[in-house]
């Protein structure tokens, strides 16, 4: 059953430039909605990817990119909504099933056999390489595949020998020599140096001119800006709009990636008396560099006061998380200094300075800031258990850990009738109304919050904004990470907006609007200090 | 079915417990089938194994001396569970602890002219002593090597704990067949005979069962009441958590593997000193594997060591039993084996509540 895709397809999306009319999309997405308990990953969503373009997707974490990807490799099946191949509804049973179809995804974390060489990788999973294979033929059978390509390997090196960049290049001829039509790429710059990148651009370019499509996960917009033909701008699950590439500006695609929600009721604080001598969080020249020695926070000097919220805006992974984890004591820089109420606490641990009284609140609680195997007694004593009531030099209190997790629980306005029972039983909301309990009563001089709104719903949201409001207003110094700009625009008394690791500007409250912040994000435009 | 249902978060021990009575069930009713299938009769061959473990002196005696070495095997590999690590290596640590012992207690040598005075008793004693402790360290000494690749390279603990029991194992076979063989009376693989015994506790049960019996309440109350206890807990629960939580994780690690393998290496030497008095070849007897079995089935309580060795002594006797009436040896294993086998399945099934009465 053949249909005219070009009428089906939402009339807000533009066909690319210069394609003929009446060719149906490669692939098309019609209605797909995707439900997990409790969530909505993907709603609506209709899109189509057209032989011979570069589509880029765009959004913020949890804009449900991951889900459609899913989704298209056959990986998952759409609750609702179609598939459309080659103007043929379809229906993928599996990742088999994608993969027969053209569907070929290169990862973020590649599916190579590191202890396999490229031969080997190559061939692996492939019909026409079953058997038993002679190494001369393997090899002959590579070196075809990486010149139909365009890439140059030795072939017999084993991919744990390569660097990251060699292998992205070994999945991407492994994904295309599987017949793969259609090229999705998972943030494909992460790994690369700047000449790969280009190398990387024009092996893209030459599979779309011979007539592949290309779906393109990315975060960066000169990336975008530079390789894509046009763009799709998901928010929530769905889709915000399609766009030729050339018809917008970064500015612009930053904007609807981060959502114009109107500035509704969220509580103003009233600004503070302003005293002079109050006390900081100080970062000296602070810098960092991730596992692999990339410099993710380039060198940032700040002081955060007592009684201010902090916010910190920008793109997912520019380095708001490495910055907050600095000012937390979980990772030390690896230059400059951190100064805490004039004290140097530089390299100390963790504890101390849960000890100098700074709370924090992790990104991704349920990984980092609880064991979700043990109860709600072990987790409320979690950064508290050296020091009495809960514990001691050596003891544990098993009955005042449970006096404690039960206070907590209180306050933090969790139903639970048994402390003991593990915490991974909590919904989600509550483990987070637990660990900002927590981290609260702990941050005596100042509570850094990284993303404490995921997966809050909106009363609960309330709830922690009051919150980090409250202890501001008590005076205590709250450090927001943010990447709800309405949120940051609302709470903040300052906010620093970074982009590439590097604070681009720190913003008084008023001084900041929406256009700045979202220009200064997308790494243009400059602000003052 | 099982779809239908959901997982609980906490198991009742109610649930516990009868899901591993109809375990066990099934086990018994298993092995007494294959008894059948050998030709002889089931009833009779339950009735052996019950009287002569329980109907005798004799067989509650040996009951002790099984659970002896299966109480500290078992509280050592329950240690490092605690703090999510599979110590394979009970069976090693207790052949290095046993090796270290019987080097101090074939070195000392009781003069046959003091016995009785309160001299010999003191040397006896010191030995004792030097030799507990030089089992501890030499247990702990045998799981260092797994315990630093575990704590800092993150080299997986269960292959190298494992792969150094074959090290002790031949380690202890190149001794007694060379330096320190048996040229008394000539025996195969066997030391000398090591003169200071353990004083006996009740007839021929040494006062090592008692001692296994305290360090595993000891380690119960440990548990209770020391914030080492909840280390090792968050850090087996999530390490990423305990970094958050100011805890080296690797540090952790590290010292309880270390403390493991000196509690199995005391088995060791309690064993050297108590029942067989003298090193040989094949004196761990599986102690060291059978002690995972006894962590498994006391899950999160220490206590629960007890009834757990008990059960794999009586196990234990229940082979020899079967050897008297022909039964392979090998039988021991097959039943160990469906036994944890039929845990594991119960304790999952326990888990499961059809009606969805989750927490």
């Amino acid at each position: 059953m053949y249909r005219a895709l070009s009428e089906s397809v939402s009339p807000a999306q533009p066909r690319p430039a210069g394609y003929p009319h009446g060719v149906p999309p490669l692939l098309a997405l019609e209605g797909v909605s995707k439900y997990f308990p409790g969530v909505v990953a993907n709603e609506n969503v209709s899109l189509a990817f057209y032989p011979g373009e570069i589509h880029a997707l765009l959004g913020e974490n949890g804009a449900g990119k991951s889900t459609l990807m899913n989704i298209v490799t056959g990986l998952y099946r759409p609750d609702r909504g179609e598939l459309v191949l080659d103007g043929y509804g379809v229906s993928f049973d599996g990742p088999d099933a994608a993969i027969a179809a053209g569907i070929g995804m290169v990862h973020q974390h590649f599916k190579l056999v590191p202890r396999f060489t490229i031969a080997e990788n190559l061939a692996l999973g492939r019909r026409d390489m079953r058997g038993i294979l002679s190494r001369r033929k393997l090899v002959a059978f590579a070196r075809r595949e990486a010149e139909k390509y365009g890439f140059a390997f030795d072939v017999e090196a084993r991919v744990e020998t390569l660097s990251a960049p060699e292998q992205q290049r070994v999945e991407i001829v492994r994904v295309l020599g599987r017949g793969a039509r259609l090229l999705i790429l998972d943030e494909p710059t992460a790994v690369l140096g700047p000449s790969e990148v280009s190398e990387l651009y024009a092996a893209l370019r030459r599979f779309r001119a011979d007539g592949g499509a290309v779906i393109l996960i990315s975060h960066k917009l000169e990336e975008i800006m530079a390789l894509a033909d046009r763009v799709t701008v998901l928010r929530r699950g769905r889709v915000v709009a399609t766009h030729l590439a050339g018809s917008l500006s970064p500015q612009a695609l930053v904007a609807e990636m981060i959502g114009h929600a109107p500035v509704e009721a969220l509580p103003a604080p009233e600004p503070l008396a302003v005293d002079p001598d109050r006390e900081t969080i100080s970062l000296r020249d602070v810098t960092m560099r991730d596992e692999s020695g990339r410099l993710r926070v380039h060198p940032v000097s700040c002081d955060i006061f007592r009684g201010e919220i902090f916010g910190i805006g920008g793109v997912t992974g520019n380095g708001q998380v490495a910055l907050a984890e600095m000012l937390a004591g979980l990772r030390h820089p690896d230059t400059g200094r951190i100064l805490v109420a004039g004290q140097d606490m530089t390299g100390r641990p963790v504890a101390a300075f849960v000890e100098m009284g700074i709370g924090y609140v992790p990104q991704d609680r349920l990984r980092q800031a609880l064991a979700p195997a043990l109860g709600a007694t072990e987790n409320a004593a979690l950064r508290v258990f050296r020091t009495p009531p809960v514990g001691g030099r050596f003891l544990w209190n098993e009955d005042a850990a449970t006096r404690y997790a039960r206070l907590l629980i209180d306050e933090a306005g969790i139903a639970l009738a048994d402390p003991s029972r593990p915490v991974r039983g909590l919904s989600g909301g509550n483990q987070q109304r637990l660990v900002l309990a927590r981290e609260s009563r702990i941050a005596s001089r100042f509570l850094v919050a990284c993303y404490p709104g995921r997966g809050l719903d909106l009363g609960a949201m309330e709830t922690m904004r009051s919150a980090l409001v409250a202890l501001r207003n008590t005076g205590r110094g709250v450090v927001l990470v943010s990447e709800d700009l309405d949120e940051l625009l609302a709470l903040s008394d300052r906010i620093a907006v970074m982009s590439g690791g590097q604070v681009k500007a720190i913003l008084g409250r008023g001084e900041a609007t929406r256009e700045d912040i979202g220009a200064l994000m997308s790494g243009h435009g400059s602000g003052s200090r | 079915m099982r779809g239908e249902g959901r997982q609980m978060a906490v198991i009742s021990f109610r649930r516990i417990v009868i899901a591993r009575m109809i375990a066990i069930g099934i086990v018994f009713l298993l092995v007494a089938a294959g008894i059948y299938g050998l030709g002889l009769d089931p009833g009779m061959v339950g009735r052996l194994v019950v009287t002569s473990t329980f109907g005798t002196r004799f067989g509650l005696e040996n009951l002790a001396l099984y659970m002896t070495p299966l109480l500290l095997t078992g509280a050592a590999v329950w240690l490092a569970l605690r703090a999510g690590l599979w110590n394979i290596g009970a069976e090693g640590q207790f052949l290095a602890g046993a090796s270290a012992a019987a080097a101090i207690g074939l070195s000392g040598g009781a003069n046959p002219a003091l016995a009785g005075s309160p001299a010999a008793f003191m040397s006896s004693s010191l030995t004792l002593v030097l030799a507990m402790t030089a089992s501890f360290l030499a247990g702990a000494l045998w799981s260092a090597l797994p315990a630093a690749g575990r704590a800092w390279l993150g080299v997986s603990e269960i292959i190298t704990t494992l792969l150094m029991n074959f090290i002790a194992l031949y380690m202890v076979y190149a001794l007694v067949t060379g330096p320190w063989a048996d040229k008394v009376t000539g025996a195969q693989m066997s030391s000398a005979r090591i003169e200071v015994v353990l004083p006996a506790f009740a007839g021929a049960v040494h006062c090592g069962w008692p001692i296994a019996l305290l360090a595993v309440a000891m380690l119960a109350l440990l548990f209770r009441r020391s914030r080492f206890s909840y280390c090792l807990a968050l850090c087996g629960s999530n390490p990423e958590a305990a970094r958050y939580a100011g805890i080296d994780v690797g540090r952790h690690v590290f010292v309880t593997l270390l403390l493991s393998g000196g509690i199995a290496g005391i088995g060791g030497m309690i064993e050297v000193f108590g029942t067989v008095h003298r090193l040989q070849g094949g004196l761990a007897n599986g102690y060291g594997y059978l002690g995972i079995v006894v962590a498994l089935l006391a899950r999160k309580s220490a206590l629960a060591l007890v009834p757990a060795a008990l059960l794999m002594a009586i196990i234990l006797n229940a082979g020899i039993v079967l050897q008297t009436v022909q039964v392979s040896a090998s039988a021991v294993l097959a039943m160990t084996g469906l036994l944890v086998f039929a845990i594991a399945v119960a304790d999952d099934y326990a888990a499961w509540s059809r009606s969805g009465r989750a927490s």
